[in-house]
């Protein structure tokens, strides 16, 4: 099976027919609840990366911002991949032949890679090295802006 | 000449405009400036929330609030001079089609109501922010931090809303 079929297959599912029978509005909520969660996630993700450049809140140590922030990552990547599935799930094939579609969704795997594994170890550490916080917070900053920015293009190609 | 008749002039020039006219039929900076908005969003109206939400007791709430308002304001200004500028510039691609669609009055309406909000908040208690326990804060605090979540979505859904009714 191809990737296109793979796609047409996910297009003509039940549930996707299901949801692409449903009121246009639901497009548009499940739109809304995509920026709520990436507001969710970006502005946590953004806080903890400024307190590892050394910037921000920075009287509070990364672990406590990581604490206080990772209920708001985890319910805006649900939120996000809810809305995300209404949106994709009934227009499946209107996706794969755009370019900017893939490469948001190439962005986000090493996001999320990069999220659960160096970001997730650094900012646990008591005393990391600066060097190495710093650079945790650009490639954390610029892989989730990149996802942001990528996917706000998808419509327009 | 009535004055709505000078504003849709108004309009109508800056829509005219090689700026307007550039953003409209450039390829990319369309896109471009969107992308730049949303991002300026995550700083102001993202940060704003997360204050909010300090307010409320829901987000580090063993900290004073001056610790988690102080250092974040200079960066969620920053976020407003970025989403203010780009939506200034989204405007002015279009800006005789979005002064027409009753939605974008409404989110402008929101924007200066959330705004007169957060002045109230700081002329109110900026100042004595820094004498409240941690948790016992003024139910005026708590009632202005709801109303500035409930204005700033309002901002959002309207300005969600501008492609959908622009492109009937």
């Amino acid at each position: 099976m191809s990737t296109l079929d793979l796609f047409n297959a996910i297009q003509n599912s039940p549930v996707s027919q299901w949801i692409g029978k449903q009121n246009h509005l639901l497009g548009a909520f499940a739109e809304l609840f995509h920026i709520v969660g990436l507001l969710f996630v970006l502005t946590s993700i953004l806080i903890v990366s400024l307190r590892l450049l050394g910037l921000g809140l920075r009287k509070q140590s990364t672990a406590q911002l990581v604490a206080a922030t990772s209920k708001f990552i985890w319910v805006g990547l649900a939120l996000l991949l809810v809305s995300g599935l209404i949106l994709f799930l009934p227009a499946a094939n209107n996706y794969y032949p755009n370019d900017i579609f893939w490469l948001k969704f190439k962005i986000l795997a090493i996001a999320l890679i990069v999220h659960l594994t160096v970001f997730r170890y650094v900012t646990r550490q008591a005393n990391s090295h600066a060097v190495v916080a710093k650079l945790t917070g650009i490639a954390a900053l610029g892989l989730w802006f990149g996802v942001a920015f990528s996917g706000r293009f998808i419509g327009f190609f | 000449m009535t004055l709505w008749a000078s504003v849709n002039d108004i309009a109508q020039l800056l829509t005219d405009s090689t700026l307007g006219t550039s953003i409209r039929e450039s390829v990319y900076a369309y896109p471009i400036i969107e992308g730049l908005h949303l991002i300026g969003l995550t700083f102001s109206v993202g940060l704003i929330l997360f204050v909010d939400l300090r307010l409320l007791g829901v987000f580090l709430r063993n900290v004073p609030v001056t610790d988690v308002l102080r250092p974040l304001r200079p960066w969620l200004l920053t976020g407003f001079v970025l989403t203010f500028s780009t939506g200034a510039l989204l405007f002015a691609s279009d800006a005789a089609k979005f002064i027409n669609l009753w939605i974008f009055p409404l989110k402008i309406v929101f924007i200066a109501l959330a705004g007169i909000n957060a002045l109230w908040f700081e002329s109110r208690w900026g100042a004595k922010a820094e004498q409240w326990q941690v948790f016992a804060l003024p139910k005026q605090v708590k009632i202005a931090a709801f109303t500035s979540i409930t204005l700033w979505s309002a901002v959002v859904v309207a300005g969600r809303l501008i492609p959908y009714l622009s492109y009937k």
